[in-house]
C-alpha cells in the first residue's frame, strides 16, 4: 500500500471514528445549540454534502445523459420519501439511471 | 444462548437489509478504486480503516484528481462531522447516557446503520450494545467483502455490460443525495443554496477540488452566522 495512501486512510479514519464515538464520551449536549460553534458544526455536513453532489453531477449534465440523470435523480428522492432508506434510495438510483441508459 | 449473544444475534440479523444494501455498493467502490489505479490491498485498506462510502468515493476522486495530500483530508475530515450528530440521537432513543463500549462498536455507526438501530427501537426494541456490535459487524463485513471482490473483478470488469456501469457510475451522486435528503431541515436550507451556488460558481471557475472545498466553506460559515428565524 502506497504511503501517502495509507496516511490519508489513516487520517480520514481516525477523525470518522472519532466523530462517531466522541459524542458517547462527552456530554455535546452542553454545546448551545444557538452557539456558534454549533451552528457551524450541524452546517458543515449538509454543505460538505451538497458540494459533492453538486460536483458530480455536473459532468452527467454536462455530458448529455439528461433523461436517465432525471429519472435516476427522481428515483432517488422518490424511494426516500417513500422508505427513508438511503441504502434503498441509493441502490434504485443507479438501477433506475442504468435502466434509462439502455433504453 | 445467554442473553449477551441472544442479541448480538439479533443484531446480526436485524443488520440483513443494510448488509444485502451495501454489498452492491461496496462492489462499486473496489470497481471504481481499482480503475483509479487502487491494489486490491489499497481498495480493501480503505474500507476496513475509513469504513464511510461518502468519504471513501471522494477520496478515490481527489486522489485521481490529483487534489494535494493536506486538501483531501481536510475535505474528507470535514464531511464526516455529520457523524457527531448520531451519538447523541441514538442515546436520547435509548434513553440512557451510560454506555461503555462505543468506543468499538460505534466505528460501525454508519448513516444506514444509524438509521437502522434508531427503526429497531421505534419497533419496541431495547438498546444494547451487544445489539449494536452484531449490527455494526455484519454490516462492516459485508461492506469489506464487497470492496475486495469488486477491487478483484478490476476496473474493465463491466466494459461488456454499459448500462451496469452507467448505473454504478451514478451510485455516487445517487449516495449524496439520498444522504442530504437524510439531513435536510428548513433550518439548514440556506446553507444548502449557498453551497451548491458557490460550488457551481467555483467548478465552473477554479476546478472541482477547489469548488468542493469552497462550496462546503461557504456553507458552514452562512450556517455558522445565520441567525434564529
Amino acid at each position: 500500500m502506497r504511503t501517502d495512501y495509507l496516511l490519508l486512510a489513516l487520517v480520514v479514519g481516525a477523525s470518522v471514528w472519532a466523530f462517531r464515538t466522541m459524542p458517547f464520551r462527552f456530554d455535546m449536549s452542553r454545546l448551545s445549540p444557538e452557539g456558534w460553534l454549533s451552528r457551524l458544526l450541524s452546517a458543515t455536513g449538509p454543505a460538505a454534502i451538497t458540494a459533492l453532489f453538486v460536483v458530480s453531477v455536473m459532468p452527467l449534465l454536462g455530458g448529455g445523459q439528461a433523461v436517465p440523470f432525471w429519472a435516476g435523480t427522481l428515483s432517488v428522492i422518490g424511494i426516500w420519501f417513500w422508505r427513508r432508506s438511503v441504502v434503498l434510495a441509493t441502490l434504485t438510483g443507479a438501477l433506475v439511471y442504468g435502466l434509462a441508459f439502455a433504453i | 444462548m445467554n442473553e449477551q449473544s441472544a442479541r448480538f444475534s439479533h443484531g446480526l440479523v436485524a443488520a440483513l437489509p443494510v448488509a444485502l444494501g451495501y454489498f452492491p455498493i461496496a462492489f462499486s467502490f473496489g470497481v471504481a478504486a481499482s480503475r483509479a489505479g487502487f491494489s486490491v490491498l489499497e481498495a480493501t485498506g480503505f474500507s476496513l480503516i475509513i469504513y464511510s462510502g461518502a468519504a471513501q468515493f471522494l477520496a478515490i476522486a481527489l486522489i485521481a484528481g490529483g487534489a494535494p495530500l493536506l486538501v483531501s483530508a481536510f475535505t474528507l475530515v470535514a464531511m464526516g462531522l455529520r457523524h457527531l450528530a448520531y451519538g447523541p440521537a441514538l442515546m436520547a432513543a435509548a434513553g440512557q447516557t451510560r454506555i461503555k463500549r462505543a468506543w468499538i462498536w460505534a466505528f460501525g455507526l454508519t448513516d444506514e446503520v444509524f438509521g437502522a438501530a434508531l427503526g429497531e427501537m421505534a419497533r419496541g426494541r431495547r438498546f444494547s450494545e451487544a445489539f449494536m456490535f452484531g449490527l455494526g459487524l455484519a454490516s462492516y463485513a459485508s461492506w469489506v467483502i464487497g470492496t475486495l471482490i469488486g477491487a478483484l473483478a478490476g476496473g474493465g470488469a463491466l466494459a461488456a455490460f454499459p448500462a451496469v456501469e452507467a448505473g454504478l457510475g451514478f451510485m455516487l451522486p445517487a449516495l449524496f443525495l439520498a444522504l442530504l435528503l437524510s439531513i435536510l431541515s428548513r433550518a439548514q436550507m440556506p446553507v444548502i443554496a449557498v453551497a451548491a451556488v458557490v460550488t457551481i460558481l467555483v467548478t465552473l471557475a477554479v476546478s472541482a477540488t477547489s469548488g468542493i472545498l469552497a462550496g462546503m466553506l461557504a456553507g458552514a460559515l452562512a450556517g455558522a452566522v445565520r441567525r434564529r428565524a
